[in-house]
């Protein structure tokens, strides 16, 4: 990642993160001590901090259960909406968790082997509900689901320190939300309510 | 059959994600101010060591989304006769649109095409992920002349040219006593001149009141301990710092009302003037009396509703039945500035206005709908808060400097009495000019207003 790289957002053009502000907002009282090349103010972009590393294995976490718990329901959803929003879920999270271990392995994550507690109790839900009941309680856990990621993230772009990591969490943030509109609006259509739709 | 089928899914729902707690929480600095954990000296040398960029970051953001020329109207002055009211929109149009193309597309259109005009986005503090409290440079050397109290932050200046806010110092009206108009004498009010000033003007209890909004009282930036971002230890900040001469100096924070620290949005400082007609205070929490908004300041505003941490560094929590009645009290006396050509229902004069002045009040009343909000009989106010959808038009959770763009949520209705007063406009000061407004809401209440009818709809602004 070059320092001085100009990272552009998808219909705009403004100059979000460079090299020469590194993040230093993970304590707005001053950087931790352990805070990688501070020196000069100039916290090192590749450096990283105990936040960085938490959002590494909270969002592979999310990332895996988004992946296991959208193949299930493929599989299983009877909803057309609901097999296809299930079938961009694979495929747009397979492809954002592998990148978010790619540039995850600097900091050394403390990674998850199989689903969290949390996601298996939904799984095991899921293997039990049927037809109707099962498409809503999938879109239901994938409203909670990409709630959580989208606070995750906005956590991770206010407190984490590695470039590449922030980066990430900044590119990702917007199509986390809109997977949470799609989710929200599918609630809406299931249940014939306005849920919580905006 | 179906109906209850559906609820026993609902319900099983409900033993996932209502039954246990969360396996992992996000941790508490999402929403605690951390405490420090590096001596003031090094934040210190950091912070100064990474102003430059961050000036500079913002500055960028600004060129970008405005046009920040001086280019004061000819022929109109702020209320006190001493500062210039800046012409015309200011917003930068993304390439490729004007202001016409952008009202004839649909909102799904102009967020599909991200072609909503940056401006109109929120705007973020000038050290997002820092925020707190920020002075222009005017309130700060006023103060330092005056008290001798450092109101300069190391780590931050602020980021608005002195032309694109308020007039300073502000001229004072008052309700009690309105035949004296401006009683400010063309000076700020201090701790070391409000009595001399105003002695034999207000009564007792105005005055200890005033005295009060006056006198400083830790921050979470101006305080005495490690964790601040100012030089020397301080004895804090007065309310009237930002609400100089009980008006506003653009001085801006974020709000105290929204977390992580990136999703919090700007706050522009509001005008004390008609507080005595206004019903709802705060533009996100509504608090019900300017007592309640007096007495909980110094906890919300002052440390970022964060009691943990006012609780560390000193905070004042003024008794109610005393202090407070009495700082409420002063702060009700004070009194919109002037509008001649208004008669006492708040409509125009038609002997007194220009025929430009009635043709927008026409619009403004009519087919601009802005009364339906802004009630001329009420201030101009309708003590409700409205949620303007503004992200029809943009895509939600895209990032600037440090800010995540999101929905503003209701937002209290603000009033338009001396409104050519207080730029910038909004609550978070987004947008610069009365034109950008007209603009603004021509887009976002679909109106399809006329070059002419937008002229006229800031001629008649001007005159309230
Ligand atoms: C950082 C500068 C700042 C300081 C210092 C400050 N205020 Fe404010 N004040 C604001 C801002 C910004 C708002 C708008 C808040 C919002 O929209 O939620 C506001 C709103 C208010 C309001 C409600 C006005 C309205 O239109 O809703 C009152 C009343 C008020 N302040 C009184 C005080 C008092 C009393 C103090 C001292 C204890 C004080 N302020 C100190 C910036 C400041
Ligand atoms: C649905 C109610 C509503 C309507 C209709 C409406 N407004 Fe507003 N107005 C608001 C609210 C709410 C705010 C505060 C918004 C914010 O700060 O985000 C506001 C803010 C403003 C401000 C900025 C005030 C300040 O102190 O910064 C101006 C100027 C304004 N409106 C002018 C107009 C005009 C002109 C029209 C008609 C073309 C209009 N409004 C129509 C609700 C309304």
């Amino acid at each position: 990642m070059s320092r001085s790289s100009v990272f552009v957002l998808a219909g705009s053009c403004v100059l979000l993160v460079s090299g020469a502000l590194a993040q230093e907002g993970a304590n707005p009282a001053g950087m931790s001590p352990d805070t990688a090349g501070k020196e000069m103010a100039k916290p090192s972009p590749d450096g990283a901090n105990n936040q960085d590393k938490l959002f590494v294995r909270q969002a592979a976490l999310g990332g895996q259960a988004e992946v296991d718990l959208g193949k299930l329901a493929q599989k299983r959803a009877t909803d057309p909406a609901v097999r296809e929003f299930a079938e961009r879920m694979v495929e747009v999270h397979s492809k954002s968790n592998q990148q978010l271990l790619k540039l995850g392995k600097a900091v050394n994550p403390d990674l998850p082997r199989n689903l969290d507690p949390e996601h298996q109790a939904i799984r095991n839900e899921l293997d039990r509900a049927q037809g109707q009941t099962f498409d809503l309680a999938y879109i239901a856990a994938q409203i909670q689901d990409h709630q959580r990621t989208a606070n995750l993230l906005q956590w991770h772009i206010s407190t984490g320190q590695n470039e590449p990591l922030r980066k990430y969490s900044i590119q990702t943030l917007p199509e986390v939300m809109d997977h949470l509109e799609q989710a929200k609006a599918t609630y809406a259509a299931l249940t014939q309510g306005a849920g919580s739709r905006r | 059959m179906r109906k209850s089928k559906l609820l026993i899914g609902l319900a099983a729902m409900g033993v996932i994600a209502g039954g246990g707690t969360l396996a992992d929480p996000l941790p508490p600095d999402a929403s605690y101010r951390p405490l420090p954990t590096l001596p003031l000296d090094l934040v210190r040398r950091n912070d100064e060591g990474a102003k430059p960029a961050v000036q500079r970051r913002q500055q960028n953001l600004l060129n970008e989304r405005y046009d920040m020329a001086d280019r004061p109207m000819q022929g109109v002055k702020m209320s006190g006769g001493r500062k210039g009211v800046q012409e015309g929109v200011r917003v930068k149009l993304r390439p490729g649109t004007t202001w016409e193309s952008l009202a004839n597309m649909t909102p799904e259109e102009i967020k599909a095409k991200g072609l909503l005009p940056a401006g109109f986005l929120p705007l973020p503090h000038v050290k997002q992920l820092t925020g707190g409290q920020v002075f222009p440079e005017n309130q700060i050397k006023a103060i330092g002349d005056a008290e001798d109290r450092n109101l300069k932050r190391f780590d931050v200046d602020f980021d608005l040219p002195d032309h694109m806010t308020p007039e300073f110092p502000a001229p004072i009206f008052l309700t009690n006593r309105p035949d004296l108009g401006d009683v400010s004498g063309g000076k700020l009010l201090t701790i070391r001149n409000y009595y001399a000033m105003m002695v034999g003007i207000l009564t007792p209890v105005q005055i200890e009141g005033l005295r009060l909004l006056l006198t400083p009282f830790p921050q979470e930036e101006f305080n005495q301990t490690e964790d601040r971002k100012v030089a020397e230890q301080s004895d804090g900040v007065a309310c009237l710092d930002c609400h100089q001469n009980f008006h506003t100096n653009a001085a801006f924070h974020q709000t105290p009302d929204v977390r992580p620290q990136a999703a919090r949005f700007r706050l522009d400082t509001t005008s004390l003037r008609g507080m005595f007609n206004q019903q709802i205070h705060g533009s996100k929490r509504s608090l019900r009396s300017v007592e309640d908004f007096t007495e909980f300041e110094q906890r919300t505003a002052y440390f970022n509703g964060d009691h943990v941490s006012a609780t560390r560094k000193g905070v004042h929590l003024p008794d109610r039945p005393n202090q407070v009645a009495m700082m409420a009290q002063m702060q009700n006396m004070i009194d919109f500035p002037p509008a001649p050509k208004l008669d006492p229902t708040g409509r125009l004069d038609p002997s007194k206005a220009s025929a430009q002045e009635l043709a927008g009040e026409k619009i403004f009343m009519e087919k601009g709908k802005c009364a339906v909000c802004h009630i001329p009989q009420e201030s101009f106010l309708d003590h409700q808060m409205h949620d303007l959808k503004l992200e029809r038009f943009y895509k939600l959770g895209q990032v600037f400097n440090d800010q995540v763009a999101l929905p503003d949520g209701p937002i209290k209705t603000f009033t338009l009495r001396g409104i050519k007063d207080s730029p910038p406009y909004m609550h978070d000061g987004r947008l610069m000019t009365l034109a950008d407004t007209v603009e603004f809401f021509n887009l976002v209440l679909g109106l399809k207003l006329t070059a002419d009818e937008k002229d006229s709809l800031v001629a008649y602004m001007l005159a309230l």
